[in-house]
């Protein structure tokens, strides 16, 4: 498990930054990108030269399936605002049936983040080909915007 | 008189060599207690006991039986019996190896407040008992007694909702309060028939999928993961509430992921027999699609 407190930085450098500079305050979001489809289609949108926040930080995991409930809790207390799952479209997984089981997983777990008062628009799951480096872009910009709007995520913390 | 024939049951086993072990119940320190018992000489059956305070579920001591040699039988109520159901779906109890006693159970009581008058008559029920859908054994070899009419249950999904017609933040405050009280004894998984796996992420040091220092977020976590890892295989027999020390809601999390599961992926009750897998180990090809 890579996602300790290295990986992520601590919070005090997201929120202290506003105060020490005039730059405006920007999310962090951990960002679960399968191998075979999510990542490509974010290298795609890399090499296609597509603009988007530098709010998400990849981690790149064999299948969507391969992301543990407790990476996304993780997350949330080691300071990330928001938190992403992203995936082979259904029917396309690399091992033909691990989105299936994703899809109902996270299904289950965003609604039990809401249940413990965490707003289902800090973790998302979407589904993003090799070819679609646009959606990525899209996806990116997007969840930052919504989350952008929703403030830093004083909720689960375990860094102050 | 079920106890008389529960010692007959188990003297007769135990003579004919068919099992080798019978897990049941004896009278405690108390008599508001009865405790699990594990009996493998015949002459030792008088001590196994059935009354309104054997409100352990046995099915989790089959997990310490499981290599034993020759049978074990062991005495399940409604709520044991899905717990067996559960252990043997999940591969670590062999139904082969094990011998079910079925008894029909009209609800155990709580320990009195003080211990002045034996009289249990004048005791709630267990809250467990008082939701439980299934007082006859779902599955058994022998049944004692006659089944117990089904009982009318509050709605199982009105403490959920009640949370859920909350605020965020307000969700959020509650949840922080009550597992600000926990103090990770694990007895909640200790258990929990559904936390059957040989190693648990919660003992393995070396990965740290848990911190050790007792706070509010790790006691969080270790609630959300325990919650998550029984999604779809809670059998809904409230042994981690009842045995909660500090009288934390467990089963409002464990029902809360039930209300959704049925909600999204249809009616799913755990443990009711062999051929229901559990929701989260199966799929559809048409489930909702929320993400895109």
């Amino acid at each position: 498990m890579s996602l300790n407190s290295e990986a992520l930085p601590k919070s005090q450098e997201v929120t202290a930054a506003p105060e020490a500079s005039n730059q405006p305050w920007e999310p962090k979001i951990v960002g679960f990108a399968c191998n075979w489809c999510t990542y490509a289609g974010a290298d795609l949108a890399g090499l296609s030269r597509l603009q988007y926040p530098p709010s998400i930080r990849l981690i790149r995991v064999p299948c969507s399936g391969r992301t543990n409930p407790q990476f996304i809790i993780r997350a949330f207390q080691r300071g990330a605002d928001g938190v992403l799952v992203a995936g082979c479209h259904p029917g396309d997984c690399h091992y033909s049936t691990g989105n299936y089981f994703t899809r109902r997983r996270f299904l289950l777990m965003q609604r039990l983040l809401e249940y413990m008062g965490i707003d289902p628009a800090r973790f998302q799951a979407r589904w993003i080909s090799g070819s679609e480096g646009p959606k990525f872009q899209q996806v990116v910009t997007q969840m930052t915007e919504d989350i952008k709007a929703l403030g830093p995520n004083r909720k689960m913390r375990d860094v102050e | 008189m079920i106890t008389e024939k529960m010692r007959t049951a188990a003297k007769d086993l135990l003579e004919k060599g068919e099992v080798t072990t019978v897990i049941g119940w004896e009278k405690g320190t108390f008599w508001y207690n009865s405790t699990p018992v594990f009996i493998s000489k015949p002459e030792e059956v008088d001590r196994l006991v059935f009354d309104e305070f054997c409100a352990n579920n046995l099915a989790k001591y089959l997990m310490d039986y499981r290599n034993a040699e020759g049978k074990t039988a062991v005495f399940v109520k409604g709520c044991d019996a899905r717990g067996v159901n559960r252990l043997v779906q999940d591969y670590q109890v062999n139904r082969d190896k094990v011998f079910l006693i079925g008894i029909p159970c009209s609800g155990m009581k709580e320990a009195p407040k003080t211990a002045e008058k034996q009289d249990s008559s004048k005791l709630p029920l267990l809250k467990k008992c008082q939701e439980c859908a299934t007082p006859n054994p779902v599955v058994y070899d022998l049944l004692l007694g006659d089944p117990v009419s089904e009982r009318q249950v509050p709605d199982r999904f009105s403490g959920v909702e009640a949370i859920e017609g909350k605020t965020a933040d307000e969700k959020y405050a509650y949840w922080q309060s009550m597992h600000s009280q926990c103090i990770r004894c694990y007895a909640c998984r200790n258990a929990c028939p559904a936390c059957n796996c040989r190693e648990c992420c919660f003992d393995a040091n070396g990965l740290n999928w848990l911190g050790k220092q007792n706070n509010v977020q790790e006691n969080q976590m270790f609630a959300m993961t325990r919650a998550m890892h029984v999604a779809g295989r809670c059998i809904e027999c409230g042994e981690c509430e009842r045995v909660c020390p500090m009288g934390l809601p467990i089963m409002e999390i464990n029902r809360k992921i039930l209300k959704d599961i049925n909600e999204l992926f249809g009616p799913q009750d755990a443990g009711m027999s062999l051929e229901d897998k559990p929701a989260l180990g199966q799929f559809k090809l048409d489930d909702p699609e929320k993400f895109m």
